[in-house]
């Protein structure tokens, strides 16, 4: 009993089965009652009204003996447990009590008729005499044979249902495989069918004739049709199978010269020297040559179906995106000169708009043809011609500084010569002129030195090392300890940094600057030398390019100062606020130093006033500062005196 | 039930209460003095439920109880006999100071007569002669009250009832004490 349908078809059946016999024998059950209710009803009545009928005389003529002897004919009725006997006035006549019948008896209240209690059937008759009532017959039956009868009645109906169940699951166990079967055989076929895949099975048909059997033949049917479509699927795909391998030896073969061309292409634009870059319509790359991934320092996988800007996110808003633009909408450009952002090329660019089939822009190819070392030779030969210029400037200061100062020892010594060979006979005149002659050539000497100097330093030597500024400080001290101590000059200094420069160059700058400092100076000097770095808020105020720190060095004197007004025109050569006169001196010196701070990429200003002293700030980019390479050995102001 | 009638049903009620008490509620027997007299008179009257007359002699007029001899019952038995009837006719009482003025009569109650001239003046007669002398059967009285342990049991000579076409209920005969002479 595998199958559900057998035990849908099984339970179906019980169920109804089931429910008709209980139905029936619940209705047979509710007769039966209803039924033996009156029958025990009618039999006590008629029992009642034979022993009324018999007790009338008793009654009558007060004979208890004999309405005992009537009552007493009871005992053999068994069911009935009491009787009483009452007098046309309803007192109690005569009592009948059956066995183990203790109970009090009623007393009657004038009603006839008899009744159920719960556990009796009892009922009161008239006892009538020619239509005479004469007294009351009470009578109590036990229903217990009720019960007895209804408990048998129970057994048998339970009899009656177990063996009906058992005749009818017997009947449709058989009766359900007429329809149960072909259907199970049809699942079972169905089953194999699908896991085996074989439709050449046949279900067996069987002639029943109902719609289980049509069912079969037309599920036969449908295999067979099924088997004959398989067939010719089969057939069509062997035939489907054979043409796709041809049409994929076809392709394959289409592909292998694609594939070859496509390498050919590739080795052709690989072996370009130029850039090649080739956008779609989105900005992204769909080809790249070998050249322009070196220069891109990209492999092609890192670049190839990438947007531009996710490759090079530095190109957002730059005009090569919008030089892209302009080509897809057709336009051929040429850009000559530019210098690549992602890279440290400089690129002729040409956008080249390709088309397609439709004559629609649909790809643009960039060619960037390197001229790096072009643009550079082009940088080097500007820079050459600016200094070519600025040494011509200088010359031409020189040329005109020279006639004017270096003339003045020259006219001198003329004179002076004149007038010695005027003065030939008076050899003590002649004696001084001749003094004279010799100072204003060793003036002048001291003139061709200087202006050596200042050329030496036009000619850039780009020798860097190491300078420890407080070397060189300390180095100078001791140059000038004769003037140093003639003047009891105080130096006042911090620890200073290291710079990467040229230490000849930077010995002159602050030689110059102290000689100048103990130079012009009315009472004793003193010169403060202090360092700090100047803060990126203060840096446009001092008026320094914004691309590095600077690193400022106050170099200050209490000496005679001058007016601001011609702080410009100190660093000039030649250029003198005082007469030489009053304060010696060639002109050049800071001139020189000018030139040295901006040969190491610095600056110098200078701040003063008028018999308050002099500041000279001199800037350097702290690119060439180190503060670590040499740690020195005193922390304090070094003092001299 | 049937209604019977005021006054001489509750008083034979009483009566057969009375004998109800003495046998079954012994405890009770004091409540109400019922005499011999009272009990005979109910059962005259009971008689005409258990005797069956020949239909000739009941078809006219009323039925009657006559009295004989005397009247020891006083008015007790008209009481018990008022409003009612036996077979429609009303039942009347009539009292007979000797055997001729004896009429039309159904139930005859001889007290202080003769029986042996009673009997042998209504013999062929159909009716229920009752009385309560010892020899009352032997003359040929039907029915005779004899008082036995303190209680009225009945005496019947059947053979003069059949004489007499008096047809005497089984159930009456049961009760008595049957005489066949």
């Amino acid at each position: 009993m595998g199958s559900t349908i057998q035990k849908k078809l099984m339970r179906m059946v019980m169920l109804i089965c089931g429910t008709i016999l209980l139905l029936t024998s619940g209705a047979y059950f509710v007769y039966e009652y209803i039924i033996y209710k009156d029958l025990a009803r009618q039999e006590l009545a008629s029992v009642a009204r034979i022993i009324a009928s018999n007790s009338t005389a008793s009654l009558a003529f007060n004979d208890q003996e004999d309405a005992k002897e009537i009552l007493s004919a009871l005992r053999a009725q068994k069911s009935i447990l009491a009787a009483v006997l009452y007098d046309a006035d309803g007192k109690s006549f005569c009592t009948y009590m059956g066995e183990a019948m203790a109970d009090s008896m009623p007393v009657y209240k004038g009603k006839d008729g008899y009744q159920f209690t719960a556990r009796f059937l009892e009922g009161f008759e008239p006892v009538v005499q020619n239509e005479k009532r004469v007294g009351t017959l009470y009578l109590r039956s036990d229903i217990q044979a009720i019960y007895d009868r209804f408990f048998l009645y129970g057994i048998i109906v339970v009899c009656f249902i177990a063996v009906s169940f058992l005749f009818v699951y017997l009947l449709s166990k058989q009766m359900q495989r007429s329809i149960a079967d072909p259907i199970l055989k049809l699942a079972a076929a169905a089953r194999i069918i699908s896991n085996k895949k074989d439709y050449s099975i046949r279900v067996a048909e069987t002639n029943t004739g109902d719609e289980v059997g049509e069912l079969t033949k037309a599920f036969n049917q449908m295999l067979g049709q099924i088997d004959f479509q398989n067939n010719e699927i089969n057939l069509l795909n062997a035939n489907l199978e054979e043409k796709i391998r041809q049409r994929t030896e076809e392709l394959q073969n289409a592909n292998q010269a694609l594939v070859e061309q496509n390498e050919f292409i590739q080795k052709l634009i690989d072996s370009s020297v130029d850039l090649i870059a080739v956008f779609d319509e989105q900005l992204h790359y769909i080809a790249i040559n070998k050249q322009a991934a070196s220069v891109f320092n990209r492999s092609k996988e890192e670049v190839l179906n990438r947007h531009i800007l996710e490759v090079f996110p530095s190109l957002k808003d730059k005009p090569i995106i919008d030089q892209l633009k302009r080509a897809f909408g057709g336009e051929f450009l040429h850009v000559k000169a530019y210098q690549s952002q992602v890279s440290d090329h400089y690129l002729e660019n040409f956008f080249v708009p390709l088309q397609n089939k439709n004559g629609l822009v649909d790809r643009v190819m960039l060619i960037g043809h390197d001229i790096t070392d072009l643009v550079e030779a082009n940088e080097k030969l500007k820079r050459a011609n600016a200094q070519l210029e600025k040494s011509n400037r200088d010359l031409e200061q020189f040329a005109y500084v020279a006639s004017h100062d270096l003339q003045e020892p020259l006219r001198k010594i003329r004179t002076f010569s004149g007038l010695s060979e005027q003065n030939a006979d008076k050899p003590e005149i002649q004696k001084r002129y001749l003094s004279k002659i010799s100072t204003s050539a060793a003036r002048m000497s001291e003139l061709i030195q200087a202006v050596l100097n200042y050329s030496r330093l036009s000619k850039k030597e780009e020798v860097a090392e190491e300078v420890a500024l407080q070397q060189v400080i300390r180095q100078i001290t001791i140059d000038l300890e004769l003037a140093i101590e003639e003047k009891k000059a105080i130096l006042l200094m911090e620890d200073l940094p290291v710079l990467k420069g040229n230490a000849l160059q930077l010995h002159q700058l602050f030689f110059n600057l102290f000689t100048n400092a103990l130079k012009f100076s009315r009472r004793q000097p003193e010169i403060r030398i202090n360092y700090r770095m100047v803060a990126p808020e203060q840096r446009f105020e001092k008026e320094l390019p914004g691309e590095h720190q600077w690193i400022e060095i106050s170099f200050a004197d209490n000496g005679i100062g001058f007016d601001q007004k011609y702080a410009s025109q100190l660093f000039s050569i030649f250029k003198r606020l005082h007469q030489s006169s009053e304060y010696a001196g060639t002109g050049i010196g800071l001139a020189l130093c000018k030139k040295i701070v901006e040969n190491h990429g610095g600056m110098i200003r200078v701040e003063s006033a008028k018999d308050h002293g002099t500041t000279f700030l001199i800037y350097f980019p702290t690119t060439i500062v180190s503060f670590s390479a040499q740690s020195l050995e005193t922390d304090q102001a070094l003092e001299i005196q | 039930m049937k209604q019977c009638g005021g006054h001489i049903k509750s008083w034979a009620i009483a009566a057969i209460m009375f004998w109800g008490l003495l046998f079954c509620a012994p405890d009770a027997a004091a409540q109400k003095q019922v005499t011999a007299n009272q009990v005979k008179a109910v059962f005259l009257y009971n008689f005409t439920q258990f005797v069956t007359w020949p239909p000739q002699v009941v078809q006219n007029g009323p039925f009657i109880i006559g009295l004989l001899g005397g009247d020891p019952f006083g008015s007790y038995l008209d009481e018990v006999v008022a409003g009612e009837k036996v077979n429609g006719h009303p039942i009347v009482i009539r009292r007979y100071a000797n055997v001729s003025e004896i009429g039309n009569c159904h139930i005859l109650f001889v007290h202080q007569a003769d029986p042996k001239e009673v009997m042998r003046q209504l013999r062929g007669r159909s009716i229920l002669t009752v009385g309560d002398t010892e020899d009352f059967l032997s003359e040929g009285g039907i029915i005779r009250f004899s008082i036995q342990q303190n209680k009225i049991r009945l005496q019947i000579n059947a053979a003069s009832a059949r004489n007499a076409q008096l047809s005497i209920s089984s159930k009456l005969l049961r009760l008595a004490e049957v005489l066949n002479k």
